[in-house]
């Protein structure tokens, strides 16, 4: 048995270090030892002997291991997607008329037309914000290198570009570092975990959103290889989240509207149209956003609620298009699409054969093979990075310096390039670089290095085929790869869409010119943009792993349905050869943030696993009628934090435990504490109010910590009543229910805490988000990750 | 000019075709008013004198006629006289611009020397297009949309494209009288760069890069202005580009590469940074740890068993 033999280790073996000892030193439960991470491989004969070597290690040493991915944070709590169905809610929706809940499905129309709305106007304001600061950029710099290159001094003009860069790249970093660390990267992890139902602290507040939004500007203004299509996604759902609230917690205003919304389950449908209209106005792709929504979000979905989505989507980029048509001059042009414009494929260079597909499919295996290799490379980057590089000034730093590199690195490849293009007839470039060329060409390292990256990207996929030679875009696809893989994961906020964009089209675009190379007629067919377009999906692709929505978007971003099959036959050759390698970026992201992440199915191989050893035991319980002071020792009882309660019904003369009968929430539990609730009050006091489900509501989503709640030592003697506020049908299981049936019933009904009981309904165990999470198929069979402090 | 002729001929043989054709379905229809039809042959007429009295025209015309099957049809169904003489005109000018622009084509100076030419063809046939002609009848329907080639209007457009895309308009004054100032004093600045690349072309190049900077620099500043007012056309582009490509690749006055060093310098600094950033925290900064919790599970000694009888 290796379970102790391994300590600390960097590898996905980590695991089986010598913390697998279980016990509850800080609970009144015993001490039970667990004997295995790789559950499947016991013997009989070392059992014991294992047991009390485990006991020992133990108490011996402190349970500290490095950041590994095979860990589950305690930081993160589930939402309760799962309808409290106690007496207040009924009697509300029996009060509730019929034209009250048609009023409810409009407002969720309106709700969702804001969000599509609000959500195009941030996308708008940060397309504009991005082209003015880095046009205002890039005119500086050329200047300053126009001026040194003839009288000498170029290194000068190097160090200036680096400069602007990190200082601008710094405004970014810090404001996401010291403020809001939650913004940083592309969101799209975050918000998945979101819609998975898992609670990320702060992730959808209007002070994220401004960060995000300043981040985003910063990050692209200041040259890193990002994008600023993935935090849109985010923004999104920020957007979404606080529409639907009709309030912001923030800012301390409340509307007064949209008050029915104010719990997880209205909140998540809105955060799934949130996040659909922010890939629809990133990429100009309203139904691809829908499909990527379902395809990468919403763990939960139905049908209207696709189509409400669709309706978010649509006015997002309607949105976007009007404004932008008015900021370039063409008010109600709303053909102009989002805020990447792939531009239009001509027809001639649209058209495909037969024999091109295995080329296509070839490329495809290249987009996943290079995928994973990015994805390994950042894995690693991102442990170190978790490991040392996690106070908050060595991260900007550490982005600062990510800026000069990309400056000095794009400068250092212009400078040494050799490749003069003439001026085109209708200026594409947009800053257009002469350095040692002749009088009327520019260098055409400068047009893919010394520009924002998604004009890059435009030009790699319409620039006439011979706008770069092979060296050249060689040369820019190995050093974007590894500035790409570099940035990714600094604390800035930015997306990963648009660099891998960039790196595929580089490589398809030299794909595409040495086959016309070889193929001595075949400059008809094989049309550098097409191939380019090709290789940024399967790289895109071999990233992010996305399939469906991908190719969608793709499809809507450049407005051209006949590359429909290839672009879908490349996504899924880069799927599947990227997924036997390693699995996708944002996924990879998720385990190393230790999320407890339900994906789809059960872990195979785990049927042998029933709800006895799944589930969380002793259970602390409530009785259905409490004394205050109990409820109050529970919730204060900072170590173990739990946020649900069932109640029982004590069978009286009895020491066994109690029979189920309810469930209640620790927010539930603190907004009747603040009311005071009590037994005793409410004989004394027969005016008090009745409390409603509107008091639940006011108080969510940010309940108070029950340190602010004052309850003085008469009151903790008082009695509390739950039968009216608890689930009086909770969720149960019997013991003996295999893990993939309690995994089922999880995921499909978004439930937050699942009763574990016996043949006479008294409670067992409690199975919850981390109980189910912690199990995964590793190299070694079923594997088991750890609980811990982050 | 005999080629051109002949085309001239054929054109004229298809557009009385075309006419012919539309005439009858005119006839079959019925759709003509009856004194519509009596005023043809007595314009048809006006416009045969024009013809014969244009010498040039006559025998290219004539065999032609006598080939085809025009003399079966009712004269009423020709084209009038005056539209013909209108063609004519038409296809002399459009000769005439059409032999200006070849010579033109390179160097490219198709808008200085052509411009008054393609003025008159365009006002040949504004001519034709124009609604009203002489006893009120336009020739616009017969000659331009009479039949489905449409050979002068064609000929027209694929003239007017070369002109737009040469961007002539912006060298030419509005009525295309004359080049305007901007062009003309373009044209003086290109001399004297001319000029002085001439008088040092002898000898050694670093001499010329040397004395003709200034003029040439003058010059690309200037055609970096008018770049920026969308005032140029093809022939200042064109000139432009050889004075250029003389200046950066026959004499070799570009700027050369010669501060790698620095540069080298700096950007190995900057690169070195990372690296000294990565193993200081690395080396520095204290790990993070994460602290593992144990959370209390039944106690299942049973479980345990259940597991090991599955596996045994």
């Amino acid at each position: 048995m290796a379970n102790i033999t391994k300590k600390v280790s960097w590898s996905s073996r980590a695991d089986e270090s010598g913390a697998t000892g279980e016990g509850t030193p800080l609970l009144n439960g015993s001490e039970q030892p667990r004997h295995s991470r790789q559950i499947g491989r016991l013997s009989t004969v070392d059992l014991e002997e294992e047991i009390t070597s485990e006991e020992d290690s133990l108490r011996g040493r402190p349970k500290e291991i490095p950041h590994n991915e095979k860990l589950l944070s305690l930081k993160f709590e589930s939402l309760d997607y799962d309808n409290i169905e106690n007496q207040l809610f009924l009697e509300e929706e029996r009060r509730m008329s019929y034209m009250g809940f048609r009023c409810l499905e409009i407002s969720r129309w309106v709700v969702c037309g804001l969000i599509g709305f609000l959500t195009g106007l941030i996308a708008c304001f940060i397309d504009i914000a991005v082209e003015e600061l880095a046009g205002f950029k890039y005119q500086v710099v050329k200047e300053n290198i126009e001026k040194f290159t003839e009288v000498g001094g170029l290194s000068i003009s190097l160090i200036l570009w680096a400069v602007l860069n990190s200082a601008i790249v710094m405004i970014g970093a810090i404001i996401v570092a010291f403020f809001e660390p939650i913004a940083a990267g592309s969101g799209i992890p975050q918000i998945k975990c979101y819609l998975n139902g898992v609670k990320i602290p702060r992730v959808v507040r209007l002070k994220t959103l401004v960060v995000k939004v300043c981040g985003v500007i910063c990050s692209v203004v200041g040259g890193l290889a990002v994008g600023k299509e993935g935090p849109m996604i985010h923004s999104g759902a920020v957007v979404a989240a606080g529409v639907s609230q009709g309030r912001s917690t923030s800012l301390k205003r409340d509307f007064k509207i949209f008050e029915y919304f104010r719990r997880d389950t209205e909140k998540r449908d809105f955060v799934s149209a949130g996040a659909a209209a922010g890939v629809s106005a990133a990429f100009g792709a309203p139904v691809g956003g829908v499909l990527f929504s379902l395809e990468e979000g919403a763990s939960f979905w139905n049908q209207m609620l696709t189509w409400r989505i669709f309706f978010a989507s649509m006015i997002s980029t309607f949105t976007l298009n009007f404004f932008l048509s008015i900021y370039h001059n063409k008010t109600g042009d709303l053909s102009s699409p989002g805020l990447i414009n792939f531009g239009r494929f001509e027809s001639d260079s649209v058209a495909y054969n037969l024999y091109e597909i295995p080329l296509f499919i070839a490329m495809g295996a290249i987009g996943g093979l290079l995928g994973a290799l990015f994805n390994v490379l950042n894995y690693w980057l991102t442990i170190f990075r978790i490991r040392y590089v996690h106070r908050p000034c060595l991260q900007v730093m550490e982005a600062m310096l990510v800026a000069a590199v990309t400056a000095t690195v794009s400068f250092t490849m212009i400078y040494f390039s050799n490749d003069c293009q003439p001026l085109g007839p209708e200026h594409t470039e947009e800053y257009p670089l002469q350095l040692f060329c002749a009088d009327g060409e520019y260098n055409s390292m400068a047009t893919a290095f010394f520009n924002t990256p998604e004009r890059s990207v435009r030009s790699l996929f319409h620039n006439q085929p011979d706008t770069y030679n092979p060296l050249t875009l060689g040369l820019f696809t190995l050093t974007y790869f590894f500035l790409a893989c570099w940035t990714y994961g600094l604390a800035v906020s930015a997306g990963v869409f648009i660099p891998s964009l960039l790196i595929g089209a580089a490589w398809g675009r030299l794909f595409g010119r040495l086959l016309a190379a070889i193929t001595s007629s075949g400059s008809i067919w094989a049309d550098p943009g097409k191939y380019a377009l090709i290789g940024a999906a399967a790289q895109l692709g071999g990233i992010v792993r996305m399939t469906l929505s991908l190719t969608v978007i793709m499809v809507e971003a450049t407005g051209n349905v006949t590359y429909g099959l290839p672009i879908m036959l490349v996504l899924m050759t880069a799927k599947i050869v990227g997924d036997y390698f390693v699995e996708g970026l944002y996924d990879i992201h998720i385990k190393l943030q230790s999320v407890p992440f339900l994906h789809w199915e059960a872990p195979a191989t785990s049927h042998w696993l029933t709800a006895r050893e799944v589930m969380s035991s002793p259970v602390t319980c409530l009785n259905r009628i409490e004394k205050v002071g109990t409820i109050v020792d529970t919730l204060s009882n900072t170590s173990t934090n739990h946020n649900g309660f069932p109640v029982v019904v004590q069978v009286t003369g009895s020491d066994e435990p109690a029979k189920l009968c309810g469930l209640i929430l620790r927010s539930q539990l603190i907004v009747l504490l603040k009311h005071k609730v009590f037994v005793e009050l409410a004989r004394s006091r027969l005016t008090q109010r009745k409390l409603q489900l509107k008091d639940f509501r006011d108080a969510y989503p940010r309940f108070p910590p029950i340190q602010s709640i004052h309850v003085s030592q008469d009151e903790r003697e008082c009695m509390m009543d739950l039968t009216e506020f608890m689930n009086a049908t909770p969720y149960t299981v019997p013991q003996e229910t295999s893990l993939p049936r309690v995994f089922k019933l999880f995921r499909a009904l978004g439930l937050r805490h699942l009763v574990v009981v016996d043949d006479e309904n008294r409670v067992v165990g409690l199975v919850t988000r981390k109980d189910l999470a912690r199990y995964h198929l590793g190299k070694h069979g079923l594997e088991e990750l750890q609980l811990a402090q982050t | 000019m005999s080629l051109s002729k002949s085309s001239l001929s054929l054109l004229l043989f298809i557009l009385n075709m075309s006419t012919i054709a539309l005439s009858d379905g005119l006839n079959l229809t019925a759709l003509h008013s009856a004194d519509k039809l009596k005023q043809i042959p007595s314009l048809n007429r006006a416009a045969a004198a024009v013809v014969v009295n244009s010498p040039m025209f006559k025998p290219a015309v004539e065999p032609i006629f006598s080939l085809n099957l025009l003399s079966s049809f009712p004269e009423d169904l020709e084209i009038s006289d005056y539209c013909k003489e209108l063609l004519n005109i038409f296809g002399q000018r459009y000769v005439a611009y059409v032999s200006c622009l070849v010579p033109a084509a390179r160097p490219v100076t198709v808008c200085q020397k052509c411009f008054s030419s393609f003025g008159s063809l365009r006002e040949a046939y504004a001519n034709i297009s124009s609604e009203s002609g002489p006893g009120n009848v336009s020739c616009s329907e017969s000659l331009l949309r009479g039949d489905r080639l449409m050979v002068v209007n064609q000929l027209n457009t694929s003239l007017e494209e070369l002109w737009t895309s040469s961007a002539c308009d912006n060298c030419v004054t509005k009525g295309l009288q004359r080049l305007t100032n901007d062009t003309l004093y373009f044209m003086n600045t290109l001399n004297q760069t001319d000029d002085c690349f001439d008088k040092y072309r002898q000898g050694n190049h670093t001499e010329l890069c040397k004395n003709c900077k200034s003029t040439y620099q003058e010059l690309n500043e200037l055609y970096g202005r008018m770049e920026k007012n969308q005032t140029m056309c093809i022939d200042i582009e064109d000139s432009m580009n050889m004075t250029r490509r003389l200046w950066s690749k026959y004499y070799n006055c570009s700027v050369p590469r010669e501060e790698t060093v620095p540069v080298i310098a700096v950007s190995s600094f900057m690169l070195f940074l990372p690296i000294i950033f990565y193993l200081s925290s690395f080396l520095h900064s204290e790990q993070k740890k994460r602290k593992l919790i144990h959370p209390k599970r039944a106690k299942s000694y049973t479980s345990l068993m259940n597991i090991q009888d599955k596996l045994g």
